[in-house]
């Protein structure tokens, strides 16, 4: 009659193999993953406001606004109507305003002059709802200078 | 005299018992670190408005008193709200609790101001309990 092994026995056998993959596996996927998020983001310095309690859009399409006034969609500059038709080509894709969300992500120290330019081109372009990027007070690195 | 194990069963036996102490050691060593080493993006937030071009709706009597007008003064932005003026963030969302706020709140910021006072009162609209804000791009 041939009884289980000894707990002893199977302990000893237990295979870590899988288990250490997954903890390599895990932390490479967050190496990368960490750094694509920060290429994916431009050095701007938000208005520093603690916003609200973040809803999620189906859709948003997010452009830095540099403090210059440049624009800059996915890490590259790009026109003012280039980024115009990108938008007006989603809410079609949509085919509802209202689920298409532009965030902008503009420099605390750019003029409004800037973003009133952009926002009325969007406008034009069908876009009716839109976020501003913010930093929490809290979180911001210190600011520099007087 | 035999040196090397041929059989299988030794060899799974030898593998079985091979210690994973020092392995796991430095799988967490590296793992604390790639924490420690790796800076982390501060996390953003938002603040949502709509967006509305110049109008009649806005010169209308009735909504007169929502708009928010930033303009600069002599030592900085100013929130002008109708015929009241708030020289402070929290001053204009002092203001704005006051108001009723079914008819929403429209904000207007001239071309001078930095983006940092649109997004001041926005965030004020937001504090006083405004869930109808509204972004007015002018270049006046």
């Amino acid at each position: 009659m041939k009884f289980a092994p000894a707990q002893s026995e199977r302990l000893r056998g237990f295979d870590l193999t899988p288990m250490i993959d997954v903890v390599l596996q895990l932390i490479i996927f967050f190496m990368f993953t960490s750094q694509f998020g920060e290429l994916s983001r431009t050095q701007v310095e938000l208005p520093r406001e603690k916003g609200q309690e973040e809803r999620l859009e189906k859709a948003t399409l997010t452009v830095d606004l540099t403090a210059t006034g440049e624009l800059i969609f996915e890490s590259e500059p790009i026109s003012l109507e280039s980024f115009a038709r990108i938008a007006k080509i989603e809410i079609e894709r949509y085919g509802d305003a209202n689920l298409v969300t532009v965030r902008v992500r503009p420099d605390r120290r750019c003029l409004a002059a800037h973003l009133n330019r952009v926002m009325e081109r969007l406008s034009r372009a069908g876009v009716s709802k839109w976020a501003i990027g913010t930093m929490d007070p809290l979180s911001a690195p210190p600011e520099d200078g007087p | 005299m035999n040196l090397q194990p041929k059989s299988a069963g030794f060899r799974s036996r030898r593998l079985g018992a091979l210690p994973m102490t020092s392995m796991i050691d430095v799988v967490f060593l590296l793992l604390i670190f790639f924490l420690v080493t790796s800076s982390f993006a501060p996390e953003e937030g938002r603040l949502d408005a709509a967006l509305q071009t110049e109008g009649p709706a806005l010169t209308s009597v009735d909504l007169q008193p929502q708009v928010v007008l930033v303009e600069m003064g002599a030592s900085g932005p100013v929130y002008r709200l109708g015929g009241r003026l708030a020289v402070s963030p929290e001053e204009l969302t002092s203001i704005l609790k006051q108001l009723p706020k079914e008819a929403g709140v429209a904000v207007r910021v001239r071309p001078d101001v930095p983006v940092a006072a649109a997004a001041a009162a926005l965030q004020a609209a937001h504090d006083a309990g405004f869930t109808k804000r509204s972004y007015v791009p002018t270049q006046e």
